[in-house]
């Protein structure tokens, strides 16, 4: 079952009008997948708590640049995002979210729910993500997660359509295969 | 069998703790109405734009904002060190008043009465302007004469 499949209707609006009740409905319904999606880029609980508390204090703050209130999501995981790209340039670490991959083929599988893992292959997916080059692992993270289309997840993470294209058909390649071999 | 996103919320069920005492940390003290999007934030903004500014423009790039000072100071220096001086004299002496000029006038005047036109004259003889004269002419009549 994909719970995000759907666009669910978040009151953006009342939280632009400061409403603390529309702003814990929006924290909670994104901090979990915020934070698995720092976590899985930054690999520390505390640092990942960290950028967490930083995004939502940058959401609360500028929420009023936020155009169209539908965008909401990528709009809060592109601040995430930043952050981590701060977090990385601080650390020198900023080179390998420069790798260049080849273009992908024009085929290209849209759900995230296509990709059915089995009970004893969970510790497998887990190992393989950490082990994706960290652009393959933001943009399958960001499809996995909630289901960003590809414009979205070009707008979070600054890369063009087509790269992200190609580092979601590589990285879900990766994935595939190793999951065929561990059957 | 399960999605990838059912595995990833899984695994990291156990932070939401600590994800929930985040999330009323920053509701308590970042969410006000006057903060958040509405018509007080305008308000808020303008009270509080000192420390905005400090906050969003100038602690993000303080090194910066420090060599920029650096550099300007420098240039203030050059500048100062490289002005002349008697322009700065010139600029602090005082333009003279009416009154000072009326004095000046009727000193003058007083001093020209006691000093006296002809003594003046006397005293600073106007040196002749020098005429050519025939010098020959005149001796050569006499002596015809």
């Amino acid at each position: 079952m994909l719970v995000v499949a759907e666009r669910e209707q978040l009151p953006v609006l009342q939280a632009k009008a400061g409403e603390p009740e529309a702003w814990d409905i929006l924290f909670r319904r994104y901090q979990l997948p915020l934070y698995v999606y720092v976590f899985e880029l930054v690999h520390d609980e505390q640092t990942s708590l960290d950028l967490v508390q930083e995004t939502f204090i940058a959401a609360v703050r500028y929420i009023g640049s936020l155009r169209d209130d539908a965008k909401f999501g990528s709009w809060l995981f592109g601040i995430a995002h930043q952050k981590c790209l701060q977090r990385w340039r601080k650390q020198n670490r900023e080179e390998i979210l420069l790798d260049e991959i080849p273009d992908a083929p024009n085929e290209f599988e849209n759900r995230p729910d296509d990709l059915l893992i089995h009970r004893e292959q969970e510790a497998e997916f887990m190992n393989l993500l950490n082990q994706l080059p960290p652009p393959q692992r933001s943009v399958l993270l960001l499809h996995f997660v909630e289901d960003f289309s590809l414009d979205e997840i070009a707008g979070i993470t600054g890369a063009a359509v087509g790269t992200v294209k190609s580092r979601l058909h590589y990285a879900k390649k990766s994935l595939r295969k190793l999951l065929e071999e561990k059957k | 069998m399960k999605t990838p996103r059912e595995i990833l919320l899984e695994q990291h069920r156990s932070a939401a703790p600590k994800l929930d005492a985040i999330r009323r940390e920053v509701l308590a003290e970042k969410v006000t109405p006057a903060r958040a999007g509405g018509s007080g934030a305008l308000a808020a903004v303008w009270l509080n734009w000192p420390a905005m500014l400090w906050r969003e423009l100038i602690w993000p790039c303080r090194r910066i904002w420090t060599g920029l000072a650096a550099v300007w100071i420098l240039i203030f220096v050059f500048n100062f060190s490289q002005r002349d001086p008697s322009e700065l004299l010139a600029r602090k002496t005082p333009t003279p008043t009416p009154e000072m000029i009326l004095a000046f006038r009727q000193q003058e005047r007083l001093l020209a009465e006691l000093i006296g036109p002809n003594e003046t004259r006397s005293a600073e003889p106007t040196p002749k302007p020098f005429l050519p004269q025939p010098r020959s002419e005149g001796r050569f009549e006499t002596l015809a004469a």
